[in-house]
């Protein structure tokens, strides 16, 4: 298969970015999407030029690394799935592509198609989890949890960061991103007794590292390669309501 | 960059709480709107427009409720900027993501709707509180108590004379107009103009109120402004259609079993109540 | 001279770890914030450890090769991990955990780590289940299991199928709320280049931004190594493209042993290579063996009609098929343990047999699971599966058998440490699969993941107090001394050096030359003959690298070549020794097969007398051979079997 592909390609932070338009051929189907990205640079790494730079890592949909826009869509046409497992099988001979590194205030660009993601730690770093320490916590079975609820977590916690939830927004929004964390620990006991001042935390620095505001148009949604459904973002908001108006513990600790 | 110092989900909270008002509002005046189809010379919907203009606790309302609107579209559009400017290099290629019908044209067609405030608030609402010069009416009874009051007056002779001059010239002028602005389609009713109704009744509006039946008429009498109405309307179902649901979503109310009521309930209103608006300039012009 | 004191405490077994823990130093909280510790590695020991000793009150610094502490490649772990629980009343154990991975590892582990894991393993459950790891339950609310494979009881903890995420979040978010409270920095997008060892000492490490390309210099009491594993010099494997040996590589340049460097795990179901532009392998879950049946064509004709495309596997009848796992392991059948099911893949692959373009592959077939369970039940149990596996090759596996193939996927071998963890340089840890304490020759499934928070969570906090609280009287480490001066000058004149080259082989051709060779001489079946012939085909790679690679844009700037290059020429170092030592270990042992030593129906053959050490090699400079120590291991508690899956 031959491609035409326009990629971003910006040196650092600061720089001015461009387009730049490339020939590819003889692409085998079979090839992911990165793979593709790999032949065009051993082939400008060949006419001594530097190479498009882009994250990536595990290469299996898991680790959350890799991200782009192709051609519209946060990871590329096919649902469900990361960029690295896109496949070439999914264009028209002959296509042209056009390649986009993820647009956020808060993912300012690294190099070419690379963003800083740095922000989603942030936000998690102020309540995204259980403060327990290592050590003296009670027994597994201690606790029962329902199924139903753990099943739910497990797919609230499936999250993998990748930001395309944030990538997706027409206002680079990051609601799914937090709300699938939130949910996760909400639902879970373990989670309940810094229920109220983690929400709380964690909306006020996503706002402050200046994502968008949510306008329920669901894009996260419909591009998540994990599929964390939109319902996350609506307990987030029911835990938001219930403890700014029922909890008396108040966002800074 | 935020423009408004709250939480995000509070923005989000209390738009949508002001929209929750004008949702609820809407089929109230939709109720009034559909006096308009009953062929009785507009009496029930004159003493509709007489009850909300005149009971004190629709008043209160009315005060709530002129806010919600602009609450309603000034953090609406406050919003859009802040969420514009959170992505300040914007995509080449187009967002291809398929998102729920119309979700991302709220600000559209809201904006559409809020458009059309400004000239049905100018047409209608300006008129009541007197900054636009309307139609006026009052009943005949009206009239005649009127009439009667200032003959009393003028017989009392307690006025000085530059008084009792004007005083004549309305007594007069009354007397003489009475028969032609009698309206024998609507039951009872004497048209008048603004200048009319200063004259009859000084600035005095306790006698004559604003005809918001003829000039309803009037205006949907026009192709021209119906179809714009009808327009309008099907921007304000696109509105209302992803609303409710929206609404519930800010919420938080998401449930698998309920949520798909709310899912219906959504598309039932926005069908609805946009089409019985839009249903009475259809009328008229058919019935014509 | 044996320099190598493996520190294992006096005493029964079961009491070893108990005892150590109730005799050891500590550092009173006052002297804890005046330590500095630095932790390489976000994974799951290197999140965890860091998040531990945050919490004790060190301070501790932690670097990430990627944005985030969440990219680690723990993430990918699919199955689950075990614990001794005995929830489901099967007769579970500490001791029988030790005794099953002790046995799965071929009987070449130090039987004191492996109990320590087996014993801490229930409290890693415990810990996770409290940070809000959403493990799977059962309709009772309680905590759910599975079997796998090697274990005759059900003991491996499991969420979906994403338990590495899970875990690896979990230890994120332990560690994130360290960095909140302050205790634990952050550093992302850097990459170790060299260890700062100050009078026989670890100090301190040198980073490079990989952002800016910027050399930085890092001074702590102590240091950690947890960056995983060195599968990538092997090009393909499982591994992420991120994981590289390269720490590793330094430390043992700079005096840290490399242990069994040559006990390398193949994982059998994998999909097979596509094509040469192939990045990676993606690794099939080893739970498809449960219902899967294992074939290739019994008619050589056959399978050669396939590999052109003429037949479909559709096509051969029954009586045509041979299903080799159960021809051979009637016991077991296609549930051998993943070293067998892989030596036997290739070995029919070799003969010819193999299917797919290339040949490299043979059939898991679910035509008879199908029948037996139906299309739904099927579905159910492997839905996700088979929809990735459709996803990479776009066939059906429902309709036509799957195609896989073995791929290395995890390396046993790793830095040398003693009971405590601690490297022969005395305050350079290493943990998780960095080290190469646990697993011996070949690990079990659902292990990876326990020994990783293990060491983070369970074993370092308390081993390396024992070695800081004699650094008490340690002021702060300076980065202004000549030790961190002249690391700091290596690695530039390193990184120049590679820069300047300007050859004519891209990283990327040279790095799959180096897979290669690796996989064709030094792979799942070694021989003496193929090994003598590694060994002087790395040395000339060695020299081609260093002639003739090429490495464009520059120093200071975000450079994913030269980042290749770097670690491309720490891998042909490892893949040296891990030809040496695949050579000197004559015998067959886990991930370790040497065709020369089998058994007369051709099964690994181990060799107890000769071989039951821990092969430690020391480096001995830019030109010298390295020389080897043996760690012998004794079995004082257990007796030692030939492992029989017949």
């Amino acid at each position: 298969m031959d491609f035409t592909l326009k990629i971003w390609r910006q040196e650092n932070r600061k720089a001015k970015g461009r387009f730049e338009t490339y020939k590819i051929s003889n692409i085998s189907p079979d090839c992911s999407f990165l793979e593709m990205l790999d032949i065009l640079n051993e082939s400008l790494v060949n006419k001594l030029s530097h190479p498009v730079c882009f994250d990536n890592d595990c290469r299996e949909g898991i680790c959350g690394m890799c991200g782009m826009y192709i051609n519209g869509h946060p990871h590329g046409p096919d649902k469900g799935v990361t960029t690295c497992q896109l496949y070439m099988r999914k264009f028209t001979d002959g296509e042209t592509i056009t390649i986009e590194p993820w647009r956020a205030r808060p993912f300012p660009i690294i190099r070419d198609l690379i963003v800083d993601r740095t922000a989603l730690d942030k936000i998690i770093q102020e309540g995204g989890y259980v403060s327990a320490t290592t050590g003296g916590v009670p027994d597994g079975n201690a606790i029962l949890i329902s199924k139903h609820k753990a099943d739910e977590a497990m797919d609230s916690a499936s999250c993998i960061g990748c930001g395309a939830c944030v990538a997706a927004c027409k206002n680079a929004s990051a609601m799914l991103f937090v709300s699938a964390k939130v949910s996760q620990l909400a639902l879970l006991p373990q989670g309940k007794p810094e229920a109220a001042i983690r929400v709380q935390n964690m909306v006020a620095k996503m706002d402050d590292l200046g994502f968008g505001n949510c306008t329920n148009t669901y894009a996260c949604e419909a591009e998540c390669p994990k599929q964390i459904k939109r319902s996350n973002i609506a307990r987030m908001n029911r835990e938001f309501i219930c403890a700014k108006v029922g909890s008396e513990e108040s966002t800074k600790r | 960059m935020k423009l408004i110092q709250f939480a995000s989900i509070t923005k989000k909270i209390a738009l949508a709480s002001f929209g929750l008002f004008l949702l609820l509002f809407l089929p109230v005046h939709l109720g009034i709107n559909l006096c308009l189809l009953r062929e009785d010379g507009g009496e029930w919907y004159r003493n509709a427009s007489h009850f909300m203009g005149t009971n004190y606790i629709v008043k209160v309302f009315e005060i709530v409720l002129m806010a919600c609107v602009l609450l309603h579209i000034v953090v609406a559009i406050l919003l859009t900027i802040e969420n514009f400017m959170a992505r300040p290099v914007r995509y080449k290629v187009k967002t291809k993501t398929k998102t729920p019908f119309m979700s991302r044209y709220m600000i559209w067609t809201g904006g559409i709707v809020a458009c059309f405030l400004v000239l049905h608030f100018i047409n209608f609402y300006f008129v009541k509180l007197d900054i636009v010069e309307g139609k006026y009416s009052a009943s005949i009874e009206k009239v005649d108590k009127i009439f009667q009051e200032k003959a009393m007056k003028l017989q009392s002779g307690e006025l000085n004379e530059k008084d009792q001059a004007a005083l004549m010239a309305q007594y007069q002028a009354i007397s003489q107009i009475t028969p032609e602005k009698m309206d024998n389609s609507k039951k009872n009713m004497v048209n008048l103009t603004k200048e009319e109704v200063e004259t009859y009744c000084g600035k005095d509006f306790k006698h004559a109120e604003p005809d918001f039946y003829t000039m309803s008429q009037e205006l949907f009498a026009k192709k021209s402004y119906s179809f714009i109405y009808i327009l309008v309307f099907l921007a304000l179902g696109f509105h209302l259609y992803h609303a409710i649901n929206s609404l519930a979503q800010t919420f938080g109310l998401s449930h698998k079993k309920y949520s798909p009521v709310i899912e219906w309930v959504s598309v039932i209103y926005a069908v609805v109540v946009p089409i019985g608006f839009a249903i009475i300039p259809l009328w008229i012009m058919l019935a014509k | 001279m044996n320099t190598l004191n493996s520190k294992i405490p006096e005493g029964q077994l079961s009491e070893k770890w108990t005892k150590y823990k109730a005799s050891q130093k500590l550092v009173n909280p006052a002297n804890k914030r005046k330590l500095d510790v630095i932790v390489v590695g976000t994974g799951l020991a290197g999140s965890s450890a860091a998040a531990s000793l945050g919490a004790l009150g060190f301070n501790v610094k932690i670097f990430c090769i990627s944005d985030s502490p969440r990219r680690a490649h723990s993430i990918a772990a699919q199955g689950g991990i075990n614990a001794a629980k005995n929830y489901q009343n099967d007769g579970d154990s500490v001791d029988r955990l030790f005794y099953d991975t002790i046995k799965g590892g071929d009987y070449r582990a130090r039987e004191a780590n492996v109990y320590r894991l087996a014993e801490v393993s229930n409290s890693i459950i415990d810990q996770c289940v409290a940070q809000g790891v959403p493990f799977a339950r059962d309709y009772a609310g309680m905590l759910d299991n599975r079997s796998f494979g090697g274990a005759q009881v059900s003991r491996t903890f499991y969420a979906k199928g994403q338990t590495g995420q899970q875990l690896l979040l979990g230890a994120y978010s332990a560690l994130s709320k360290e960095i909140k409270a302050g205790t634990v920095k952050m550093y992302e997008r850097r990459e170790m280049m060299d260890l700062v060892v100050v009078d026989g000492r670890a100090r301190g490490i040198i980073t490079r931004n990989l952002q800016n390309g910027e050399i930085e210099r890092w001074g702590a009491h102590a240091v950690v190594i947890a960056t995983g594993g060195y599968g990538n010099v092997y090009y393909l494997s499982t591994n992420a493209m991120n994981c590289n040996g390269s720490a590793a590589v330094q430390c043992y340049h700079k005096g840290a042993f490399f242990a069994n460097p040559c006990y390398v795990q193949i994982h059998p179901t994998c999909i097979p290579v596509k094509g040469e532009y192939q990045s990676k392998l993606t690794l099939m879950s080893e739970s498809l063996r449960n219902d899967g049946r294992i074939w290739v064509p019994k008619k050589i004709e056959d399978a050669q009609a396939i590999r052109e495309g003429k037949l479909k596997p559709t096509e051969i009848a029954e009586e045509d098929r041979d299903y080799y796992l159960e021809r051979r392991y009637p016991a077991f059948g296609n549930l051998v343990p993943r070293d067998i099911a892989s030596r036997a893949a290739k070995e029919r692959c070799d003969a010819g047999y193999g299917v797919g373009a290339t040949g490299f592959a043979v059939y898991l077939d679910f035509k008879s699971a199908i029948e037996r369970l139906g299309k739904d039940k099927v579905e159910e149990r492997y839905g996700n599966l088979f929809q990735m596996y459709e996803e990479i090759v776009a066939v059906n596996p429902y309709e036509n058998p799957m195609m896989i193939y073995p791929a290395v996927h995890y390396t046993m071998g790793g830095l040398w440490v003693d009971y405590e963890l601690q490297t022969t340089i005395p305050g350079l840890f290493a943990a998780g699969e960095a080290n190469f304490s646990d697993h011996g020759a070949n690990r079990l499934g659902a292990s990876a993941l326990m020994q990783g928070l293990a060491d983070g969570y369970f074993v370092l906090p308390y081993t390396m107090q024992n070695y800081l609280s004699d650094q008490i009287y340690q002021s702060k480490i300076s980065t202004e001394t000549e030790e961190f001066a002249n690391a700091e000058k290596s690695v530039k004149e390193k990184l120049e050096k590679i820069m300047a080259i300007k050859g004519e082989k891209t990283v990327d051709s040279l790095q799959r030359a180096l897979g290669h060779i690796m996989w064709e001489y030094v792979g799942m079946g070694r021989n003496r003959e193929n090994l003598q012939k590694a060994i002087p085909m790395l040395e000339n790679l060695k020299k081609e690298f260093w002639s003739n690679v090429r490495v464009t844009g520059d120093l200071n700037s975000l450079n994913p070549e030269l980042e290749k290059a770097i670690r491309l020429a720490d891998h042909i170092e490892l893949a040296q020794i891990m030809a040496k030592d695949a050579l000197q270990r004559e015998e067959s042992c886990g991930g370790h097969f040497r065709e020369e030593y089998v058994t007369e129906e051709g099964e690994a053959k181990r060799n107890d007398q000769d071989f039951m050490f821990v092969g430690v090699w020391e480096y001995k400079g830019k030109d010298q051979e390295p020389v080897m120590h043996k760690e012998d291991l004794k079995y004082e508690f257990i007796n030692v079997q030939q492992r029989n899956y017949k």
